[in-house]
């Protein structure tokens, strides 16, 4: 190690000491956790699906009028519509699982200032998990919305996405 | 006849007094000289620097009129405006001196304290905000203000419907 290196270390060293002493070491976990209702993480799920839907919409576009100049069998046409299909469910659950389990925040989360993260932990989920979480929010769905009502009854604002993927969503500290 | 004798005593005497005064004088830097080679007398001013009379002088001629004496006669003087100083000035920048002192003051503690408070500091965040802030995280910031009053005004909703059915 150069006499630099050291000396940058030194300093870093006495940046967090003093973070520590200005701020304290425990203030990120000091305050509870403020989890995000039903109407925030509505707005913010129909701006992900806007993005999902409106990029699925562009990409079928291009592809179409791509293909709409060459004269392709009614089996092709029919083969790759099946497989717009398939890479449309894949390009979703790509984009809510990747979001959920990297920084917990899908760019409709980052617009309303929420984050999905674990309910025991400030971790984000794991992949599994997500991937749980995103069939638990079709699951809800399913009986005409009612499994979001939870989320109005419950202390933790959970709806059964959030307890079959272990998860709470939270205000992200500070944005309030 | 009695005038001419007067004063070529005076001038007499003024002579005599003043090779006297003169052979004192030489006297006292010989004596100055013998006392400054003396082998005692290193060892004499040393006892006398590390004794707390010295301590003392300096701190009597710190907190006396000296300090500000010395202060006027360098700006009437004008001394930081002459080039010495210029260069005196220009070799501590560029020496190694400079550079200990930043790297001291980087690994302080008190250094980041400071900054982290200033950059907390209400004109600093403000001008950062100012900067930052646009139209559109406006309206984004009122939107999720409103989206948080809805969503207790609509638990409130939900929780009283479901008190009544019970």
């Amino acid at each position: 190690m150069s006499v630099s290196d050291a000396h940058a270390a030194m300093s870093a060293q006495a940046q967090a000491a003093a973070t520590v002493r200005a701020h304290g070491p425990e203030l990120a976990d000091a305050a509870p956790p403020v989890y995000a209702g039903l109407v925030t993480r509505a707005l913010a799920f129909a701006v992900d699906a806007a993005i999902v839907d409106l990029t699925g919409i562009f990409v079928g576009v291009v592809v179409g009028l791509g293909l709409s100049v060459l004269k392709t069998p009614d089996t092709v046409d029919h083969l790759l519509l099946a497989v717009g299909g398939v890479l449309f469910v894949v390009w979703t659950v790509s984009y809510f699982v990747g979001f959920w389990s990297t920084t917990g925040q899908t760019p409709g989360n980052r617009l309303m200032q929420i984050r999905v993260r674990r309910e025991s932990s400030d971790e984000a989920l794991r992949p599994r998990w997500a991937f749980v979480r995103l069939i638990g929010l079709g699951l809800a769905a399913l009986p005409l919305l009612l499994g979001f009502l939870p989320m109005l009854l419950t202390d933790r604002r959970r709806g059964l996405q959030d307890m079959l993927g272990r998860s709470v969503v939270v205000h992200v500290r500070g944005a309030r | 006849m009695r005038v001419p004798l007067v004063s070529q005593s005076l001038g007499l005497g003024r002579r005599v007094s003043s090779a006297a005064a003169d052979a004192v004088g030489r006297a006292g830097l010989a004596g100055l000289d013998a006392l400054l080679e003396w082998r005692y007398t290193d060892e004499a001013v040393k006892r006398v620097l590390a004794s707390p009379v010295a301590d003392h002088a300096v701190g009597h001629a710190l907190r006396g009129p000296l300090v500000d004496a010395v202060a006027r006669d360098l700006a009437q003087s004008a001394v930081l405006e002459s080039p010495a100083m210029e260069r005196l000035a220009t070799e501590v920048i560029e020496s190694r001196l400079l550079d200990t002192i930043v790297e001291r003051l980087l690994e302080s503690e008190e250094l980041w304290i400071m900054v982290d408070e200033i950059a907390r500091s209400p004109a600093v965040t403000d001008a950062i905000g100012q900067q930052s802030v646009g139209f559109a995280d406006q309206v984004a910031g009122q939107v999720r203000v409103r989206s948080q009053r809805a969503d207790a005004s609509i638990e409130r909703v939900a929780r009283r419907l479901l008190r009544r059915s019970r």
